[in-house]
């Protein structure tokens, strides 16, 4: 009976894990572009190519790696666009994610056509059936790889923001672009590569949505999971590690909202769907008073926010 | 800048967005200029076409109206579609419970009922951001998909008529719902749009709300020393800019669709974003762009039927069109600037 009521928690925190991975990727990646004091919503158009070409690149070579890696080209190809537009051309940030969003839609729509309906192969689980049915084993039997390695990447940006040279750099240049550049920094290039590192991890988000959690390609697939994105990164303070807890709660409110659903619940499974959302808008209000206190909100982000 | 300067971006703009839209026609591997031409003559080519020009404009002016009134304030509110889909919503409701009052109290009270929905959607983020500073962009994106889903809830469940046999929509609207028309798809809502379009002129340009509002853009602590009130602005002017896309919402569905169902707008409020962007959050530019942009969609429409072109162009356009009247200016006062060094 104790047993029982393991596994069924271990279930609920493979899903959610399951569900949060994606968002993880992409969160992480906007906290590492805003921390260099560019937001950049289009975040949501580069999730969207990732998760498009990723599929399309899955379904024709076989091979869901070579998925994941097309995807995080293709967010990253799509990032050089905001780069250009709001550091080559001094565009407005947030009309400049939306143009970015645009295009993705559209292309995405036209290039995802005929891919609608197809299957990939699923990426291998990461152990064996043989590993029994204890509570690692259900745990690790139905976890994937991209899993484990957004924790990795987490940990790993975390450190590396706060205790690299190059590190120090980008939290220079996002505190103050002009501080940056009196101390011999590049603050443009550093912009650049932080755009692009942002576009990479929502490409790879996008592909790891389309061709690991869902397996399957539908039109917006992402559903404003990008824009979600951008909201949590306030919550989270701009810290790259609490971008963890936060995107878990995510991922715990939409595998509650997939549990009742099937559940039969004598409610619209639309009106359901509204709570991953609601929830977001909830942490936000919560979170927002403090979060706009808080050192580690970029200075050069303030004049975007206000 | 200057009335000179301000052409000059403008051709330059246009001439760029001619030229991405040649390469785009060229990658889908059709004849550019037969493809542009074809454009403006399914768009603005005959009566039949201009209908569906204008029937595309309408939804397309009152998205750029809601986003411009709170634009004029500095804010970025991208949550017209949601707020168009909460009128729509709450002026069935007004539709459904009093089916048989008469046609003069109807539309008004329709409309009202639209307006006052859009209105409360459009409070939220106005309310955020007003007590509690949290950024209205973010805010009215998450809304939008909330919106749609209310739609979808009502339509797949109370809301559904039995008699559409598993169709997900509301029984159709009764005759006294249905916006007055002259030639089927020009509608008393255009009207009704572009007399909004006029009064938000005038009120943003004459008259002491107009000159606090300018204060306040510009610089909100220097409108502070002068007592002005920001956090009253901000409410007023999101809630103002729900109210006029709410009604948008209603006029689309019963003018156009004649009853409410799951997929009420063609992504209008993201492309009013566009248009009041482009427009600068002036009404009276407004008015002009929504007619070419919602040109654009009725002529990609045409173009997607007569000549295989994919439906998702007229997004890409749109798309293509924003980047590059983000980056025109941007680019021109960065080629001044080395040619004056």
């Amino acid at each position: 009976m104790e047993t029982d009521l393991w596994i069924l928690l271990a279930g609920w925190l493979v899903a959610t894990l399951r569900s949060a991975t994606p968002l993880l990727f992409v969160t992480l990646g906007e906290t590492l572009t805003q921390r260099t004091g560019v937001i950049n919503l289009g975040v949501e158009g580069e999730m969207l190519a990732g998760a498009c070409f990723g599929f399309a690149v899955a379904v024709t070579t076989g091979s869901p790696w070579l998925g994941l890696a097309a995807g995080a080209l293709a967010g990253g190809t799509l990032s050089l666009l905001h780069a250009g537009l709001v550091l080559g051309a001094r565009a407005n940030q947030i009309g400049s994610g939306i143009a970015v969003w645009m295009i993705a839609l559209g292309t995405t729509s036209y290039v995802g056509r005929g891919f609608v309906g197809q299957k990939v192969t699923p990426l291998p689980q990461l152990v064996g059936p043989g590993a029994g049915d204890g509570l690692l084993g259900v745990l690790f039997r139905q976890l994937t790889a991209p899993a484990p390695l957004a924790f990795l990447a987490v940990v790993l940006a975390a450190w590396w923001l706060a205790n690299t040279r190059a590190g120090l750099a980008w939290r220079v240049a996002g505190e103050s672009a002009r501080v940056a550049a009196e101390n011999g920094l590049r603050p443009t290039w550093i912009r650049l590569q932080a755009i692009v590192l942002g576009g990479l991890l929502s490409g790879l988000g996008g592909a790891v949505l389309s061709v690991d959690y869902t397996q399957t390609w539908a039109q917006e697939i992402t559903k404003g999971r990008g824009l979600i994105a951008v909201g949590l990164v306030i919550v989270a303070r701009w810290r790259p590690i609490l971008v963890l807890p936060v995107c878990l709660m995510f991922g715990l409110a939409e595998v509650a909202v997939l549990r009742v659903q099937a559940a039969g619940v004598e409610a619209s499974s639309y009106l359901i769907a509204t709570a991953p959302y609601a929830a977001v808008l909830i942490v936000l209000v919560v979170g927002h008073r403090s979060a706009r206190r808080s050192r580690t909100m970029p200075a050069d982000l303030r004049s975007i926010f206000s | 800048m200057s009335a000179r300067e301000g052409w000059i971006t403008f051709a330059a703009t246009l001439a760029a967005f001619l030229m991405l839209s040649a390469i785009f026609f060229l990658l889908l591997g059709k004849p550019p200029l037969e493809m542009g031409l074809s454009l403006v003559e399914f768009a603005f080519g005959d009566a039949y076409s201009l209908s569906e020009t204008l029937a595309k404009a309408s939804p397309i002016l009152f998205c750029a109206l809601a986003v411009a009134v709170p634009g004029r304030l500095g804010l970025i509110s991208v949550g017209a579609e949601g707020q168009l889909y909460i009128g729509a919503i709450t002026g069935t409701a007004l539709v459904l419970g009093f089916p048989e009052l008469p046609p003069l109290a109807m539309i008004p009270l329709m409309l009202a009922a639209a307006a006052l929905g859009g209105a409360a959607w459009g409070l939220v983020p106005g309310l955020l951001r007003a007590r509690l500073d949290i950024n209205e962009t973010i805010v009215t994106l998450i809304l939008n998909y909330c919106a749609v889903l209310f739609a979808s809830a009502l339509v797949f469940g109370p809301w559904r008529d039995p008699a559409n046999q598993g169709w997900p929509a509301t029984a159709p609207f009764p005759p006294a719902a249905v916006p007055p028309a002259v030639d089927g798809k020009v509608h008393l809502g255009l009207l009704i749009g572009v007399l909004l379009a006029l009064a938000l002129h005038v009120f943003f340009t004459r008259g002491r709300a107009a000159v606090h509002i300018r204060i306040l853009a510009g610089n909100r602590k220097v409108g502070r020393t002068f007592g002005l009130d920001f956090a009253f602005w901000v409410t007023a002017l999101m809630a103002t800019g729900g109210a006029i896309a709410g009604i948008g919402g209603i006029i689309e569905v019963a003018a156009i669709q004649g009853r409410l169902q799951p997929s009420i707008s063609l992504g209008y409020g993201l492309t009013g974003f566009l248009v009041s962007w482009l427009a600068r959050h002036r009404p009276l530019v407004i008015l002009p762009i929504a007619l070419l942009v919602g040109g654009l969609l009725a002529g990609s429409d045409a173009l997607q039927l007569f000549a295989k072109v994919p439906a998702a162009s007229a997004t890409i356009l749109e798309g293509l069109l924003f980047a590059t009247a983000l980056a025109v200016p941007g680019l021109i006062a960065r080629w001044r600037r080395s040619d004056g060094n």
